[in-house]
């Protein structure tokens, strides 16, 4: 490689774009280091939070940097980049505190844990910068490799591992179909590149391309749990540790809609959409089947975990509403600025409900309605946190899950898709019937199970659990101070 | 002579199918794993073809994206492999089976 290739390359715009990707990469290799090196195995959970500030330092920067593309075309650098990255940074953060003392047996494994945690962060970043179909590939193998080891973590336990195995399954086969597709794309347009395939304007409605997209967003399909890929997530959300969980259904969902914004060309300097337009009904179609799919799943369920889970298929669906929107919307980046909010919602609302259900679990076992009753007595605290996280979930004002919901459902009105956003809220409503289950399990009714001492406190997860609630009602309460920032 | 690079689509077309088939119908996870590699290398093999009828098209240089993109997958495909089969001694080791008939515990 020439020099003067090398110094176009790596502009110091170049590498300020690619901070927080550098950083979390160089603090993965350090937190591994010292995992080898005698006498360093304390500076574990210094080096990990120093590698999230520094990422977070490299993402604040990003805001005030020139928006472009770099490294020959394959990473594009936007503000909204930034946001997403923040999210990312806050999903693993979440996640890394409420895993502190989860582990028993493998808690001398924590270093690869984390090692693992932020090279999973490091592949959310690239999927959302990412600007070909290349970098997007590296992207998601990064992140879903590490998560399927994670997920299998607890390998003594046949739950975990099979939990693993599912995903990698279904992973894996989700990347080869991402990957015929995107050969399928290349074949007919001639290029990996996203920007220069927006401009391609009727090749890309040929049959040999649609076929290629649909496969693309199948895969996307399977990563952000959407209907009919997301048989496989209570599942797998059930069998892995729930710290991991936490992460899987706030961080990798988010790296999933940041690139279908970028195929929606909300996160590109030209704007147009990749996707066909013909596909907006049926994308909106799906988002209600899957708002469906997750409610009625979760109604049933009596296991706190699994309803969780379907929940999140839930939000999934409404979140998608809003990249059906994306092709009529008459505001330019009104899908963006609504999923930024109801991603940044959800990271501390689902986060904190997974952190807490994580921390009750190391105590007793398995959560339940059932050995919810009674809770608010018991710790009235961890109650009312519990009740913050469902009832933002449900998107009950004034708290930040309803401006989420509020956002995308205006962007489906702004669209035209009025009959969706109806269906949309109705489901909502029904959502709130398992939401308030857990609320008046724990302040209306009984005890019925005998309980040991009850859970004993932990700062770490204690303060992860206040600030996430406390976050949850300032989004609601200050909306428009994240919205004015977003955009 | 030389092989036209529809021919070439065709039969990618054809090992994605046999893998994604197998996938679906074989319960064992080690042949599941091969089934994947299949469809793997039904898309690199579209790659290679792609850009060659590219090259063909433009004729003034070689279109190397495609088989950059094949390298790629080459080396992340190793990736899943080892991961994937350290999952299925994992998972030996908990059950003693490879079968995937065995492994539902967690349900509805």
């Amino acid at each position: 490689m020439s020099p003067q290739l090398l110094q176009q390359l790596f502009t110091a715009d170049a590498l300020w774009a690619l901070a927080p990707l550098i950083a979390l990469c160089l603090g993965a290799m350090l937190v591994l280091l010292s995992d080898i090196l005698p006498g360093t195995a304390g500076l574990r959970r210094p080096l990990f939070l120093l590698t999230i500030a520094a990422a977070a330092y490299g993402a604040v920067h990003g805001f005030g940097a020139p928006e472009g593309t770099y490294m020959m075309g394959s990473f594009h650098h936007s503000h909204a980049l930034s946001a997403w990255t923040v999210i990312f940074l806050l999903s693993g953060l979440i996640a890394f505190e409420f895993g502190q003392r989860y582990y028993k047996e493998e808690a001398r494994f924590l270093a690869e844990h984390d090692v693992l945690m932020l090279t999973s962060l490091a592949g959310m970043v690239m999927m959302a910068g990412a600007a070909d179909l290349l970098a997007f590939f590296i992207g998601l193998e990064t992140l879903s490799v590490p998560l399927y080891t994670l997920a299998g973590f607890r390998r003594a336990r046949s739950d975990s591992v099979e939990a693993g195995l599912k995903y990698f399954m279904l992973g894996a086969f989700a990347a080869a179909m991402f990957l015929y597709g995107a050969a399928l794309v290349y074949a007919a347009t001639g290029t990996i590149s996203i920007e220069d395939m927006s401009g391609m304007g009727s090749t890309l409605t040929e049959p040999l391309a649609l076929a290629g997209f649909a496969l693309i967003v199948g895969s996307l399909f399977f990563k952000i749990s959407v209907f009919p890929f997301h048989l496989w997530v209570p599942d797998v959300y059930q069998g892995a540790p729930t710290p991991v969980t936490a992460f899987m259904a706030t961080g990798t969902k988010a790296a999933g809609f940041a690139f279908l914004l970028t195929l929606m060309g909300q996160n590109l300097a030209s704007g147009k959409p990749v996707l066909p337009e013909s596909a907006a009904w049926i994308v909106g179609w799906i988002a209600v089947i899957t708002m469906a799919a997750g409610n009625l799943g979760a109604l049933v369920q009596t296991d706190l975990k699994r309803m969780l889970a379907y929940s999140g298929v839930a939000h999934a669906g409404t979140m998608l509403l809003a990249i059906a929107a994306g092709w009529h919307d008459t505001e330019p980046h009104g899908a963006q600025t609504a999923l930024l909010f109801y991603m940044a919602a959800y990271v501390f609302t689902a986060g904190g409900a997974f952190g807490l259900l994580a921390w009750m679990e190391s105590e007793g076992g398995e959560v339940t309605i059932e050995s919810l009753k009674g809770l608010s007595a018991r710790r009235p605290m961890l109650a009312a946190a519990m009740a913050v996280f469902m009832l933002s979930l449900g998107g009950i004002p004034p708290l930040g899950g309803f401006w989420g919901k509020y956002l995308v459902f205006s962007c489906a009105v702004r669209a035209d898709m009025i009959p969706l956003a109806v269906i949309g809220v109705l489901m909502s409503v029904i959502a709130l019937g398992y939401y308030l289950k857990v609320i008046v399990a724990m302040y209306m009714q009984p005890q019925t199970q005998s309980h040991s001492a009850g859970i004993s406190p932990r700062l770490a997860a204690a303060v992860a659990t206040g600030v996430c609630a406390l976050v949850v009602v300032a989004l609601g309460m200050l909306p428009s101070w994240v919205l004015e920032r977003l955009g | 002579m030389s092989v036209p690079p529809s021919h070439i689509f065709l039969l990618a077309a054809l090992l994605f199918a046999i893998g994604a088939a197998g996938f679906f119908l074989r319960r064992n996870v080690i042949v599941v794993l091969m089934c994947i590699e299949l469809m793997l290398n039904a898309a690199n093999l579209t790659f290679l073809a792609a850009s060659r009828m590219h090259t063909l098209a433009h004729g003034a240089r070689p279109d190397l994206q495609g088989p950059i993109f094949a390298i790629f997958v080459i080396v992340i495909a190793a990736v899943e492999a080892a991961v994937g089969l350290a999952l299925v001694i994992a998972l030996y080791r908990n059950k003693q089976t490879v079968s995937l008939d065995d492994v539902a515990d967690l349900k509805d």
